[in-house]
This record gives structure tokens, C-alpha cells and sequence, in this order.
């Protein structure tokens, strides 16, 4: 811990809470800022803006710092375990089990006739159908890296089920109609503004979990940075640790898929950008900076893609590709050799 | 992730409000007076509103040309419409246009349920011999002929079943070119096969859509039977407007739903907004402006439409519990409250398709029937809603 980073980590904890009240106070309606504090606190006289500021900014915000910051620290934990830069949280097929999922909920009816016809497609089960998909996904690849040694091959077992399952979802889409289609394509926008506050509670919960077996992997995460070889000859149980890696960044991003969407290049941008930023490779000071920053993109893009003042409206992956990928391109332009 | 740019949405929503139509229902059509008809009429069709197509008359054969099939088409596509007996006796450049057909015609493919009302008007339905989606098809005339196996399946619009349709030969095939030309149909034009593309849902408002019922008639040689049929569909609707008009109170309209946190719902300048206009009722966005569907935050519709009395097609749901489950912020609104939401969503045929866009296009009269009785619920006392419910 450096003084250097760590007064970066202070900054940008400020910049996080200026952010995150910037993205409160913004959005199409004009709520003026004395407004904004008094709803926050409940008292808003106005009743249509309390309930702007209380059951749909706040939410969405926190929604923003959760996706945000889990989609960087997985991105994090997967490009050092795999020890490849152009790793995110998805490389496990982890958003392409939770597409799976919601495609059979959503375009099934039109292949299985009757069975999913008279089901209500709701958010939970909308939800529920991603959560299981990732979940079921991970369990594959879990079972397969107990047997393969190589992390490079869990890699490419990854991008494999991202295959299968674009084919698949490819074959329900023929037989779907339209509307279906829609509700599908737009599932795949992604949205931070679409949560209650129950289901922020629950997403909250799985979110909180992750994130501590990832703290909980931090030493074994600067190991990994030495090679497999080397970690082993340190005394490393690889394959608990690569178990314990593998099952947080799927609890991060497997709920953030179920809730808010698979949201694109978050994952991956987020810690070359942190990296940029901190001359450290250490995991104990990435780790929470990549949190910070992560939460701090998010609420931005988020308030971009409201157009402050205007009725209007993006949609949030559009946002955050437009930011993510330019990132992406940089780093390939660079070919910096990355510090891994 | 996505490839789908924002840039593509409100032709998304061209499509899907176009592509799915479903249907059921019975309604009645008057018996039209059978006209005499000359082998070939001397005069040019006149056009009140519609825009997309003009078909013009020579002296031994009719020309049909269509000059918008999709928003902002540079196209324009020429057919020969040649009378059955007068085929052989005349010569025609075949290079001059996209197709040469005979009318009447015996064997005809389309691709949207917004067509087969304008068959059944015009009595022609015997005619249809092949459509993409057959589920969607609910009015109850074309329904027989699909059950006993007259109308052949052809699996689906975007990858229409090739195979079938060059068994079937189809004198010709009325489709629909969303954003250009159908590639799935690229195999069948190389066949010799006219496709026509009908840009009725191009047109800006309820009538001008309606008004394509004389692009059928040109290719049946009924033209005055397609004039008839939309005169009195013109007098009604315009009966009706005249109507609303009389009445001061204006109830505010809230108009359909949220994807995710994004709300969608008509542009003040898009036929469904004008149907709003002419039940003269206040809805709340008539004044913006642009194609296709408005993309608005729910905060900005929350505000705005917080206290509207009406909720209309509020998307695809289908019931009041549905729209609960989809998203609690629906709940705030007043409309729901009182429950005064209305959709078409529920009135289906037998298979499921929506009636309102089967015979929405072609039957403007009773769409906005429809809204006028909603809004106004002390006119047209004995009219029965034929697409819209109030949701329970």
C-alpha cells in the first residue's frame, strides 16, 4: 500500500458518492436538487417526483454501483486466472448459459407449443430461468476443470458453450414470434431501472456473497499472477482456489445477468483502465479500485444514457460499448505487454 | 453482445407491428353490390390519401405502379395488369416492367394477415392459395379454407418455405419489404414469379392504409367494387370523427409499455396517434414529432401520464395482473388504479392471432369507433368494441 494509491483510492471513493448523487439528481423529469434531498429523506411534498427519486433512481443507482463494480472485479479475477487481457467475466459462458435460460422462457412457447404458451413471463421467472442457466453452465464448467489441468482449456470450453448456446438460441428464434423476439432482443439490451426494491434486496444478497469469496481469493489471485507452476511450488492448492475464483465470479456475474442483462465490455475495459491508473499488480489495492471505478463508469453511463433533460432514452449496453470497446481497440493497438 | 443498434428500433417495431398479426372474431362485411365490369376501364383509379401506389391506364392494359414499398424506399416498382383474354392479342415489353399479370387473378400468395381482409371484402378469397404463418390468420372465412387445406402452410415470412411455394405456383405474391427487397423470396422472383411489395403500412394515416384495398381491386378487375367498399368505410369513419368532434370533454390517454425501463409508445405524428386525434381525445404526446415509436425514460412518461384517465394497448399484456407482475412502477398510475386500461391483446381468433392486426389496416372505421367508444362512452350507444377490451 503505497501512499500514492492510496490517497487514488480516497479520490476516487469521493468521485464515487459525487457520481452517484449526479445520477440521482439527473434524468428526464427536472427535479430540482432541494427535492432531491427531501425525497431522499422522505419528505418530498411532490408525490410524483418522491416516487421518481425513491422506487426508481435510487434503486436504479444502486443497481449501477452493483453491475458495475461486479462486472470489473470479476473481469479482474477471470484476466488474471486465465492470464489473458481480453478475458471478462463471460469467458465461462456464464452470460451465454443465462441467455439460454431466458430464451427458453421467453421464445420456448413457440417450440414447445402449449407448455410455456399459458406461463406468465415474469421478471422472477425471467430471473429465475437466467440465474439457473448460468448456474447450470458453471456447474459444467466446475465439473470439467476438476478433470482438465489446464486453465487455458476451461477457457475454450467457455467460448465453446457460447456457441452452442448462440445455436440454440438461434434455432428457438426461427420458430418464435415476433413479440417474443422482441421481448428477447431487448432483454439483451440490458436495463439498470428495471428492479424493485425486493428484488434489490435478493440481488444484493448473491452480489454480497460473491464478492466476499472474491476477497477472499485475493492471495491466491497474486499467486496466480506468477504462473500455475510457480503458485503450486509456493504451496497453493490450485485447484481449490481456481474452484473458489470460478464460483465468485459466477455468483457477480451470473446475478447481474439475471437482473439487469448481460451488460457488455464493463467487465472487460474496467481493469485495464484501473490498471492504467495504479502502478501495482497487487490485488489488495486492484481489487478495490476496480470496484470504485467499475461503480463509477457504471453511474455515468447511466446518466448518459438517460440524456439528462430530455424525454428520451438509451439503452444502457449501448452506452457501455460505445465507452468499452474504444478500450478494448486501444489495448490491442497498444500490444503494451500487459503486467500479468 | 448486441449487434441490434438503437438506430434499428422503430424498425423493429415496423416489423413486429407488421409481422405479427393473429386474429379471430366474426365481422360483418355488407354484402357488396355486384357492378358489371368493362373488360377494361378507360379511366385512372382516383386516390384520395393513399400515397405508396397509382395505377394508370392505357389502351389495352392497366398500369400498376408502387412507389413506396418501405419508409423512404428509392424504388419504384412498375407492373403490367393485363386482362386474361386480351394477353395473347397484345405484346408487351417485358423489359419496361418488374412483372406482367393477368387479371383476374386466379392464384395469389400474401405474406401479412393485413391483406386477407381486403381479399374477403373484395370476395376473392377463394383465391388465396398459400400464406407464411397460417396461426396468425383469425378472420373465420379464411380459417375454413386453411382447415380444409386450400390455403398450404408456408412456414414463415423471414424464411419462407421456397419449396412449397414453387409447387404451389402462385400467379403472384403480395408481400411486404420491411427495409428493402425479401431475400427469402430472391429464389422465387429468379422464377419468373411477380412479387409485389404493398407498402400500405407506410402510409401516415388510417385512411391512406385502408385506401390499398384498390391495389386489390386493380389485380380482381374490381375496381368500382374496391371504391365502393372504401367509400363506405370513408363515410363511416369520417361520420364518426364528426361525432367525437361534437363533444368538450377530452379525456387524457396514456399509450402502451414499458421493455426493460424503456417506454414506447406512438409518436404525435404516426396513424395510431391520429386515430387518438380524430376520437378527439387529449393524448398526452400528440405533439411530438418522428417516425415509428417514441422512446421515452419512465420517469418522464410517470410524470406526464401519472394522472391520464385512459391507459391504452398497453403492450402485449393481457391481463391486469400481468401488468403488475411485469413491473410494480405500473401500479402508480392512476389509470390502472381505476382500472380503465384497454387492449386488443385479447381479442384473438382460433389460433391465436390478434384481430386488430388482421383488420386494423383495413377497417380504420372500427378502430376508431373503438376509441370513441372508450373516451367517449355516451356516443354510439349500441356499437359493441370489435378490438379493444377493458382489462380485467
Amino acid at each position: 500500500m503505497t501512499i500514492k494509491n492510496t490517497s487514488v483510492l480516497v479520490i476516487l471513493s469521493a468521485i464515487l458518492i459525487v457520481c452517484f448523487f449526479m445520477n440521482i439528481s439527473l434524468g428526464s423529469v427536472s427535479i430540482p436538487v432541494s427535492h432531491v434531498i427531501s425525497a431522499v429523506f422522505g419528505t418530498s411534498d411532490h408525490e410524483s417526483w418522491q416516487y421518481i427519486i425513491v422506487d426508481y433512481r435510487l434503486p436504479k443507482a444502486i443497481t449501477a454501483i452493483l453491475v458495475g463494480s461486479g462486472l470489473g472485479i470479476s473481469g479482474l479475477m477471470m484476466q488474471t486466472l486465465f492470464r489473458n487481457p481480453l478475458a471478462g467475466p463471460f469467458v465461462l459462458g456464464i452470460s451465454s448459459g443465462a441467455s439460454l435460460g431466458v430464451a427458453l422462457v421467453i421464445l420456448g412457447s413457440g417450440l414447445f407449443g402449449g407448455v410455456f404458451a399459458g406461463v406468465l413471463i415474469s421478471k422472477w421467472s425471467i430471473v429465475i430461468a437466467a440465474s439457473l442457466g448460468s448456474f447450470l453452465v458453471l456447474l459444467a464448467v466446475l465439473l470439467i476443470s476438476a478433470k482438465v489441468r489446464d486453465t487455458m482449456a476451461i477457457l475454450i470450453i467457455g467460448l465453446m458453450f457460447g456457441s452452442i448456446t448462440a445455436a440454440i438460441v438461434s434455432v428457438l428464434s426461427y420458430f418464435s414470434s415476433a413479440e417474443q423476439l422482441q421481448q428477447y432482443i431487448f432483454w439483451g439490451f440490458g436495463s439498470l431501472g428495471n428492479l424493485s426494491w425486493d428484488e434489490l434486496w435478493i440481488f444484493f444478497g448473491i452480489y454480497a456473497l460473491g464478492l466476499l469469496f472474491a476477497i477472499a481469493s485475493l492471495k491466491a489471485l497474486d499467486t496466480f499472477l506468477l504462473g500455475e507452476n510457480y503458485a503450486k511450488s509456493l504451496g497453493l492448492n490450485i485447484k481449490q482456489s481456481r474452484l473458489i475464483i470460478i464460483l465468485a465470479t459466477s455468483l457477480l456475474a451470473g446475478s447481474i445477468t439475471a437482473f439487469a442483462g448481460p451488460i457488455a465490455f464493463i467487465g472487460l475495459a474496467i481493469p485495464h483502465l484501473t490498471r492504467q491508473l495504479f502502478d501495482t499488480s497487487s490485488h489488495r489495492i486492484l481489487l478495490p479500485a476496480v470496484f470504485l471505478i467499475g461503480a463509477i463508469v457504471m453511474l455515468i453511463c447511466d446518466s448518459i444514457a438517460q440524456l439528462p433533460t430530455s424525454d428520451y432514452m438509451l439503452p444502457i449496453n449501448a452506452i457501455t460499448s460505445l465507452i468499452g470497446a474504444p478500450v478494448v481497440v486501444w489495448l490491442l493497438v497498444k500490444q503494451r505487454k500487459m503486467i500479468f | 453482445m448486441n449487434s441490434i443498434s438503437h438506430m434499428h428500433f422503430p424498425r423493429i417495431f415496423i416489423l413486429l407491428v407488421f409481422i405479427l398479426s393473429f386474429s379471430c372474431k366474426e365481422h360483418n362485411t355488407k354484402a357488396q353490390q355486384e357492378l358489371p365490369i368493362p373488360n377494361v376501364e378507360v379511366e385512372n383509379v382516383s386516390l384520395d390519401y393513399a400515397e405508396g401506389f397509382s395505377i394508370t391506364v392505357n389502351e389495352s392494359f392497366k398500369v400498376l405502379t408502387i412507389n413506396n414499398a418501405w419508409p423512404d424506399s428509392d424504388k419504384t416498382f412498375t407492373y403490367a395488369l393485363v386482362d386474361r383474354d386480351m394477353l395473347p392479342k397484345i405484346t408487351i415489353n417485358k423489359d419496361e416492367f418488374d412483372g406482367i399479370i393477368a387479371t383476374p387473378v386466379q392464384k395469389i400468395v400474401v405474406t401479412s394477415t393485413t391483406h386477407i381482409p381486403a381479399l374477403e371484402l373484395l370476395e376473392v378469397e377463394q383465391s388465396l392459395i398459400g400464406f407464411p404463418g397460417t396461426d396468425y390468420i383469425s378472420s373465420e372465412k379464411t380459417r375454413v379454407q386453411i382447415d380444409n387445406g386450400s390455403v398450404r402452410e408456408l412456414g414463415k415470412i423471414e424464411g419462407i418455405n421456397t419449396e412449397v411455394l414453387l409447387e404451389l405456383q402462385p400467379e403472384l405474391i403480395v408481400t411486404f419489404g420491411v427495409d428493402g427487397t425479401n431475400k427469402s423470396l430472391a429464389t422465387i422472383e429468379t422464377s419468373g414469379i411477380p412479387i409485389l411489395y404493398n407498402g400500405d403500412w407506410v402510409e401516415k394515416s388510417p385512411l391512406a392504409k385502408a385506401e390499398w384495398i384498390k391495389f386489390f381491386g386493380a389485380l380482381y378487375n374490381k375496381q368500382q367494387q374496391a371504391d365502393a367498399i372504401f367509400n363506405e368505410i370513408k363515410t363511416n369513419y369520417e361520420d364518426a370523427k364528426n361525432l367525437a368532434s361534437k363533444v368538450d370533454q377530452k379525456p387524457t390517454v396514456l399509450c402502451g409499455a414499458m421493455y426493460k425501463d424503456i417506454w414506447y409508445l406512438p409518436s404525435g405524428t404516426s396513424p395510431e396517434a391520429q386515430f387518438l386525434k380524430d376520437a378527439n381525445v387529449n393524448y398526452l404526446w400528440s405533439e411530438t414529432t418522428g417516425k415509428g415509436s417514441l422512446a421515452l425514460s419512465f420517469e418522464a412518461v410517470f410524470e406526464k401520464g401519472k394522472n391520464a384517465d385512459l391507459w391504452l394497448s398497453p403492450s402485449y399484456y393481457t391481463s391486469l395482473d400481468a401488468i403488475k407482475k411485469a413491473n410494480s412502477h405500473y401500479t402508480q398510475f392512476e389509470a390502472f388504479k381505476n382500472k380503465q386500461v384497454y387492449s386488443f391483446a385479447n381479442t384473438t381468433g382460433a389460433t391465436g392471432g390478434v384481430l386488430y392486426y388482421e383488420l386494423g389496416t383495413a377497417r380504420p372505421d372500427l378502430v376508431l369507433k373503438d376509441m370513441i367508444k372508450i373516451c367517449h362512452p355516451e356516443l354510439l350507444g349500441d356499437y359493441n368494441l370489435t378490438f379493444f377490451e377493458n382489462m380485467e
